[in-house]
């Protein structure tokens, strides 16, 4: 919010000594963070950030109580003469525990407008002047003391006003020109023909102050803090006199801010009071707080004084006593925050500076944790990825419906992971599978001219259930375009479906992965990583003894028909060949030409023997001969 | 002597050098020397002939002529294969060398994410001091994300308006904080609290918040928070800890500085500001002049949070922050836009986030 310099001096003159850098570091150390400082009127004005729990420092009396209580310097005193009360000239009912107290007024209006520096302030806090003295004068009092008011034209109240909650249905056009439907939630101040104002949000339109209104009945009341708030929330109406009643306004202020009222009419228009009376009376004052020397050591770190503790707290307003080293407290009415030993702490805390607290390590009590398996597996999976040149993406969990559903599986309904409030379509469904991500973002790199794209992404992917989507951590990779052809050794070509396999196999599954077509040159897979291997529980595996005997290679060409199977040859091969003597059996080398028999191609099936012995050469003819009769069970014929 | 010879060989003679240097390889040489001095029809063999024949008493002068001649292009035949056969080798040498200037194959080189990187920096800067990461579910029960963390019921952050929940399941949320990791890791080891003397850990992991898509916004975003609980834990712990991790992140003459602040699950609460990484807080655009950039907000845990997990605050008492990741990578790489860190645009990936 906004307080000016100047006025703020009025308040606390003690500022006067302090340049707005100095002024504004006082603030933030305060907890009052200033945004920016800009200069309005002739003035300087602080954009002054305030918290949700300080409804009490929205103005500028809030805000010179805490400086006053920093600098241990005076508060002027609010100047207001105490209004004579008498017989209510309106009747007003509170019917409603949400409103225990209504202090008001009946005044009628004389000639004369708001003065220029009341109009020049208002403008410093961008809230245009109305030129209306019972308006602009209710803003005012807004800004300077915090205290919400509110002026209805009397003469177009119908009998007796209820502040009472509405019934359902019951309608209301607020001073926004908005009609709204109100419910029996929400506080309302009525005439006996309906409501005249949403209580604590804003008042009605019918019976709003003009150029013509002569006689004024003011309102200065408290509002239950959660009345509000549920009303402005579910109004969409969120207004100056809200949030103060939102966060608590102080119900010692009903009075005052009335009497205020009414002075500041009488000197502006030499209104005429005809009326002043309160309904109900000021809510009993918070429960008291005790602050023990232990928690207030243990929260600051360091022994502090008792007295110095309690002055602080009373510094700040409260009623303070100090007996058998705890400080008995009863917070001021405008402090609706201070509920815990703790909260009184942070005062203390708070008023002598957070730069005092001392810098401590905390003791190690018990043996640190070591990091998860999982946790560890997604570092290793996603350093090994970029070594092996793919690029990490993040991309949002929410997809379009559209999207989804060409990846994912269709027994994860799409029902189950639709969002309530998305952001639009396009953001509507919890991805059940990171591939429509990862191919929108190698689209676009491939149209923005990458030769090459590599990207993988490490994120949940979410699957219906009856209790609600549940989460599984998917790694999906996407690869595309063309490969080598940068340097005098790799020749260019194009990316191919075995070297995402490859890159499957070097990650350790051992399953034959699903490969994606995702376009032209362009693949994909995706793999739960709960199914890639984790960390072994041994640091080093358990020792296996190894052949020092030389290994010997053979190769077999064969011709097998375009439709056969590897796996399936290259398991009846090794299934005819003694498992002690094979380390390796691989297809090495595919060859598909016009010159070969039609119908069939070349595999070069390379084979690696080693023994704890030397090999002889008949041994491994005879090996290699019943390889090859197992390839021939399947068709397969030698190479000529 | 030359009036001795024919003519046409005492021409040859005299423009055998020319024909010799005229020589590129050895086939040519061959043919050369053929006709100079081979067996048959060369010229040597003529002089050979005419020696033969000539008068006895011209016999010792034209022998000798005929010598010097036959060893003069002998010596140059020699002397200029020596000479080819050497740049032959040369050549051959040269081709098999190697100018270490070509561009060479250089291995793919892919890049982790920026914001795993810092996220991982974190984690590695607090394990020396026990810390542990624990993780949850991004799908959260209103309890965890709001109620265990002491949100009141009509906190402006529940409203669908700040907040996304699933259609079918109105009682479940995308968590809006990490801070739900602390609610479960504080149930979970509530029971054995004394046992492990306290917890403290970290909890990194990607937030949703119903903010329309801009330069500063973004409806998902990555958090890092840490927690920890243990006896007499207070303020100077917070502080101390900290400053340690701060000043391992931006350099040790780092300074931090706490202001009061608001948060519902802490109480103190405070905001974190580090002196300027950027500018050694002499003043800059990204401090704005002021020397200090915000970097996380923290504050000792509200008694109502241990509370709720079944935790006595009373006996234990401890401290929590949070840190917005992006905001962090866009303060420390000058990044001006955040829809950058989502587009995953390989360029920006290689640059920003490279590899360890």
């Amino acid at each position: 919010m906004w307080i000016e310099r100047n006025t703020l001096a009025q308040e606390i003159p003690a500022i006067s000594g302090l340049d707005t850098r100095q002024l504004c570091e006082m603030l933030a150390s305060l907890g009052f963070p200033v945004d920016e400082v800009a200069t309005r009127e002739g003035g300087e004005v602080l954009d002054v950030d305030i918290t949700a729990n300080r409804g009490d420092a929205m103005s500028h009396r809030g805000i010179a109580r805490e400086v006053a209580a920093k600098l241990h310097q005076p508060l002027m005193a609010i100047d207001a003469l105490p209004v004579v009360e008498g017989k209510p000239a309106v009747e007003v009912r509170l019917e409603s525990l949400a409103c225990p107290i209504y202090s008001t007024a009946v005044l009628d209006l004389g000639s004369g407008a708001t003065p220029q520096e009341a109009q020049s302030f208002l403008r410093a806090m961008e809230s245009a002047p109305k030129r209306l003295p019972a308006v602009d004068a209710s803003n005012e009092l807004l800004h300077r003391y915090g205290h919400p008011t509110h002026a209805f034209d009397a003469d177009r109240i119908h009998g007796a006003v209820s502040i009472r909650w509405a019934k359902d249905g019951e309608l209301l056009v607020t001073l926004d020109g908005v009609k709204r439907t109100m419910t029996k939630r929400d506080l309302v101040i009525a005439d006996e023909s309906g409501p005249i104002a949403l209580a604590g949000v804003m008042g009605g339109d019918g019976t709003k102050v003009t150029e013509t209104t002569r006689r004024v009945l003011l309102e200065s009341a408290w509002f239950d803090p959660k009345t509000v708030r549920a009303t402005a929330r579910r109004h969409s109406l969120h207004t100056d006199a809200s949030h103060r009643f939102g966060r608590g306004a102080d119900p010692a202020m009903a009075r005052v801010a009335r009497d205020l009222l009414v002075g500041r009419l009488a000197s502006w228009c030499g209104a005429k009071l005809s009326g002043a009376w309160t309904a109900g009376s000021t809510p009993a004052v918070g429960a008291s707080v005790t602050l023990d020397e232990a928690v207030l050591t243990r929260v600051a770190g360091e022994s502090l004084s008792m007295p110095d503790a309690a002055d602080a707290l009373e510094r700040l307003g409260c009623a303070v006593e100090i007996a058998k080293g705890r400080i008995k407290v009863i917070p001021p009415t405008w402090r609706h925050d201070l509920s815990s030993p703790e909260d009184l702490a942070e005062e203390v805390l708070r008023l002598r500076g957070y730069e005092h607290i001392p810098s401590v390590l905390p003791p190690l009590e018990g043996p640190p944790e070591p990091l998860s398996p999982a946790y560890l597996q997604r570092q290793r999976l996603s350093r090994r990825l970029a070594h092996l040149g793919f690029h990490q993406t993040v991309s949002y969990g929410f997809i379009s419906p559209e999207a989804d559903a060409a990846f994912t599986s269709p027994d994860n309904s799409t029902e189950g992971r639709c969002l309530a409030n998305p952001l639009g379509q396009e953001f509507s469904v919890m991805r059940g599978s990171l591939l429509p991500s990862l191919l929108a973002a190698a689209e676009q790199n491939l149209r923005r001219g990458s030769r090459e794209v590599r990207l993988f992404e490490l994120a949940p992917t979410f699957v219906s259930g009856p209790q609600g989507p549940s989460e599984h951590i998917s790694l999906g990779l996407v690869w595309g375009g063309m490969l080598g052809g940068e340097d005098y050794l790799s020749p260019a070509r194009p990316v191919r479906e075995a070297d995402l396999s490859g890159i499957a196999k070097d990650l350790g599954w051992d399953r034959l992965p699903e490969i994606r077509s995702l376009g032209e040159n362009l693949f994909g897979f995706e793999i739960p990583i709960s199914e890639l291997p984790q960390a072994a529980d041994r640091i080093i595996p358990a020792f296996r003894p190894f052949s020092r005997y030389p290994a010997v290679e053979r190769d077999l060409s064969l011709l097998v028909d375009l439709d056969q199977p590897y796996q399936v040859l290259a398991d009846t091969m090794k299934s005819s060949l003694p498992s002690e003597a094979l380390q390796d059996l691989r297809c090495v080398d595919v060859f598909r030409h016009k010159s070969l028999p039609e119908g069939r191609q070349a595999w070069l099936m390379r084979m690696r023997f080693q023994v704890d012995r030397t090999l002889v050469g008949e041994e491994i003819d005879g090996w290699v001969g019943a390889a090859l009769a197992a390839a021939e069970s399947l068709g397969a014929s030698l190479r000529a | 002597m030359d009036h001795l010879l024919p003519p046409d060989i005492v021409e040859a003679g005299h423009s055998f050098p020319a024909e010799l240097a005229a020589c590129g390889d050895l086939d040519a040489l061959l043919r050369l020397k053929g006709a100079y001095v081979g067996r048959e029809g060369s010229h040597a063999a003529r002089l050979m002939e005419l020696l033969k024949l000539a008068p006895k008493e011209q016999k010792r002068d034209l022998g000798a002529a005929i010598n010097a001649l036959k060893q003069q292009w002998e010596e140059g035949l020699k002397s200029r294969q020596f000479e080819i056969e050497t740049k032959k080798k040369n050549r051959k040498a040269l081709a098999a060398s190697w100018d270490p200037s070509l561009p060479p194959p250089v291995p793919a080189q892919g890049a982790l994410n920026p914001l795993n990187r810092l996220m991982d920096r974190l984690v590695e800067v607090f394990r020396p001091l026990g810390f542990h990461v624990e993780e949850g579910p991004e799908i959260e029960t209103e309890a965890h994300n709001f109620d265990g963390l002491n949100i009141p019921e009509d906190h402006p952050a529940k409203a669908s308006s700040d907040t996304f929940y699933l259609a079918a399941h109105p009682d479940l949320l995308l968590r809006t904080h990490t801070s739900p990791v602390q609610v479960r890791t504080l149930l979970r080891v509530a029971q054995d609290l004394g046992i492990r003397g306290g917890v403290r850990f970290l909890s990194p992991g990607r937030v949703y918040r119903k903010d329309e898509i801009d330069p500063t916004h973004s409806p998902m975003f990555h958090q890092v928070e840490g927690m920890l609980v243990g006896h007499g834990i207070g303020m100077q712990h917070l502080k101390g800890t900290l400053e340690y991790a701060l000043r391992a992140l931006f350099g040790p003459h780092t300074e931090i500085r706490l202001r009061p602040s608001y948060f519902p699950f802490v109480e103190p609460g405070c905001e974190v500001d580090v002196s300027c990484p950027l500018c050694a807080a002499r003043g800059c655009r990204v401090c704005k002049g002021s020397g200090w950039v915000e970097i996380l907000g923290a504050g000792l845990i509200h008694p109502k949070v241990l509370e709720y997990a079944g935790i006595d605050p009373v006996e234990w008492s401890g401290w929590a922050f949070g840190m917005g990741v992006e905001r962090m990578a866009m303060m420390l790489s000058q990044t001006p836009d955040l829809r950058l860190f989502f587009e995953n645009d390989q360029r920006f990936l290689k640059a920003m986030g490279g590899l360890d």
